[in-house]
């Protein structure tokens, strides 16, 4: 008796094809722009994840308060790193110093942030992240006029391939590029133009200062008791207000929790459109009671119960619901798949976007309950008809 | 003429009042009528005379608002709605003036339609149709969607579809009244043919010939049935 219904519905829909395509139309925008959003921004926190893991649970980063330009000048110096390295439970402390300067190359000229850091035993301070060199080699302690670059400095920045022994001008000094390093995934790590970090301060005029330090602690354990140890150390020499002390654990949550928080708001915005595709699905089935109110007679003339009358017209509804939430399920995926790929174009290859079929199937359900719920209240209407009524209605 | 004395729908004193505002519009007013199993009765009436009402008490469309409607012996003003919908499908067979099949539906599946509401099974239900379209001689249209028939078509398939659950009772409301003397003539053909197997036939109309038709002629006047009788025999 169900499939009877079912197979109703589809005629029924059938027979107003335009009007029941339109209203599908109103479904499919809003199922596959959540399909969209979820997947992309759960592909976005994937990656941010992975990123952190990456980097390891074995890094703390001081810098000054309030986050900020990293190309300020923060009010930490060569001072707080020489302190850090009394402290035991470092393996490797490593300053950061972050400037803007003019970069030149051949007759190409822009603005590019160079990194400062120690010359001295890179590929050890290195050594446990997932990094590697294209081609060439690390910076070598002592070295000044030397240059290690991301993928994409060499790649886009100028538009001639920037190639291992060829020479930039940064703030008009020389710069030999000994390596170029292989791709991270994130365009901020990809354009980075190293350089050792006493020169990145004579290039930018500010003898003594650090924008970042990174430390390496000997036990991963040990994280949250290390961490409040530098705190500690640092408030002696300044205002424990000026500096954070940050562990990849507290940037990832803190990351994470402004995700959330764009992800509520776009889902939510996205949950508005399948709503006015509910309200057009609601209005699509009062038409249809409304046109067939005599059809609703006869039917319960011959034996229809209020409750049969009620589910051929849920069926229908529902037949809606989920013929637009497969469609929107499969458009939204696509949709994602499209902004993977165009993220991945524009130097974001960490934006893994997955296909989730859990997330597929919930917003297919999720569309099938909606449409029965926008045709409840027209079936209802329809079930209540009298058939005295319905019949004698033209 | 065969005649038992089993009734199969009996009216008592039956009234209709609507409210329309302020204004009561007294339908029926008292009612009575007894129909026997197998008899052919034409209810005739000028408009005005509540004849649609009648139509719809006896039908089972409606309940009054006093008096008693007896359908087998069972008090219909006492059932609910779903409970008269399917006593309605089991024992009345509606065949309307302007045909009502469902537009969508095939010749075929207008004629399922009322086994469907009474959980026939798929199988039985298509025996059935094709069988009574046969009778009708549509044989040759069961998928044929109402809008490709004639008018005469479209009533044949709705006498099909009204035998579907094989009622006691067939509620013919102007059969012919859409269709040209030469249809209707058909179709009254087929109603007479299906009073002849056996079943009570209720034709309600304002057409003398076709009245002429019937074992016994009502003449409903101003809400209730007028005294005076006409037999045939």
């Amino acid at each position: 008796m169900l499939l009877d219904y079912l197979r109703f519905a589809l005629k029924n829909l059938r027979n107003r094809q335009l009007r029941s395509w339109l209203t599908v139309l109103g479904i499919v925008i809003g199922i596959a722009s959540i399909v969209a959003l979820i997947t992309v921004s759960q592909g976005l926190e994937n990656s941010i994840e992975e990123q952190f893991e990456k980097i390891g649970s074995n890094r703390i980063f001081i810098s000054a308060a309030g986050g900020g330009d990293p190309t300020a000048r923060s009010g930490l110096t060569q001072k707080d790193v020489d302190k850090l390295e009394k402290l035991p439970d470092l393996e490797w402390v490593t300053p950061y110093l972050i400037a803007a300067v003019p970069v030149k190359f051949g007759r190409e000229s822009l603005n590019a942030r160079i990194s400062g850091v120690p010359s001295d035993d890179m590929d050890r301070r290195w050594g446990d992240l997932d990094l590697s060199l294209k081609e060439g080699r690390f910076l070598a302690e002592g070295e000044k006029s030397s240059t290690l670059i991301g993928i994409r400095v060499s790649d886009d920045m100028f538009e001639k391939d920037v190639r291992v022994n060829t020479n930039l001008k940064i703030n008009d000094k020389k710069f030999k590029v000994i390596g170029i390093m292989d791709e991270i995934g994130n365009s901020d790590d990809d354009n980075m133009i190293l350089v050792p970090i006493e020169t990145a301060r004579e290039l930018a005029g500010t003898p003594d200062a650090v924008t970042m330090i990174e430390v390496v602690i000997k036990n991963p354990a040990e994280m949250d008791r290390v961490a409040q140890k530098i705190q500690r150390t640092l408030e002696k020499v300044r205002d424990e207000e000026s500096f954070e002390v940050q562990t990849p654990e507290q940037i990832l949550n803190q990351l994470g929790s402004i995700l959330d928080i764009i992800q509520v708001v776009l889902v939510g915005i996205a949950a508005i459109s399948l709503l006015v595709g509910g309200l057009g699905i609601m209005n699509s089935m009062y038409t249809n009671v409304l046109e067939r109110t005599n059809e609703i007679g006869v039917m319960k003339s011959i034996g229809a119960t209020n409750l049969d009358i009620m589910l051929m017209f849920v069926f229908e509804s529902g037949v809606i619901g989920l013929v637009g939430g497969t469609i929107g399920a499969a458009l939204g995926t696509l949709i994602s798949k499209g902004v993977g790929v165009a993220a991945a174009a524009g130097g974001f290859s960490i934006l893994k976007v997955k296909v989730s079929f859990g997330i597929i199937i919930l917003g297919i359900l999720f569309s099938i309950i909606v449409g029965i719920l926008s045709g409840a209240m027209p079936a209802r209407q329809a079930s209540k008809l009298k058939p005295i009524d319905a019949l004698r209605y033209d | 003429m065969k005649k038992t004395q089993k009734s199969i729908i009996k009216l008592e004193n039956v009234w209709k009042i609507y409210e329309m505002g302020d204004v009561k519009v007294e339908a029926l007013r008292g009612l009575s009528l007894d129909v026997k199993k197998h008899e052919f009765v034409a209810i005739k009436g000028p408009s005005g005379s509540g004849k649609s009402t009648a139509v719809n008490m006896v039908g089972c469309l409606d309940i009054p608002s006093t008096g008693k409607i007896l359908l087998d012996g069972e008090d219909i003003s006492l059932m609910g709605e779903s409970d008269l919908a399917q006593i309605r499908g089991r024992k009345i067979g509606f065949v309307f003036q302007k045909f009502n099949l469902i537009p969508t539906l095939t010749a075929m599946e207008n004629v399922m339609l009322p086994m469907v509401f009474q959980g026939t099974t798929a199988e039985d239900r298509q025996k059935r149709a094709k069988e009574l379209l046969t009778m009708v001689e549509l044989g040759d249209r069961i998928d044929h969607r109402p809008s490709e028939l004639s008018g005469g078509q479209q009533q044949r398939v709705a006498i099909a579809r009204s035998l579907a659950n094989d009622p006691e009772v067939i509620l013919a409301d102007e059969p012919t009244g859409n269709l040209d003397s030469k249809t209707g003539k058909m179709v009254m053909f087929f109603l007479k043919k299906l009073h002849k197997t056996g079943k009570t036939i209720i034709m309600v109309t304002h057409d003398d010939k076709l009245a002429k038709h019937a074992d016994r002629i009502e003449h409903l006047i101003d809400g209730k049935i007028e005294q005076k009788r006409k037999k045939r025999g």
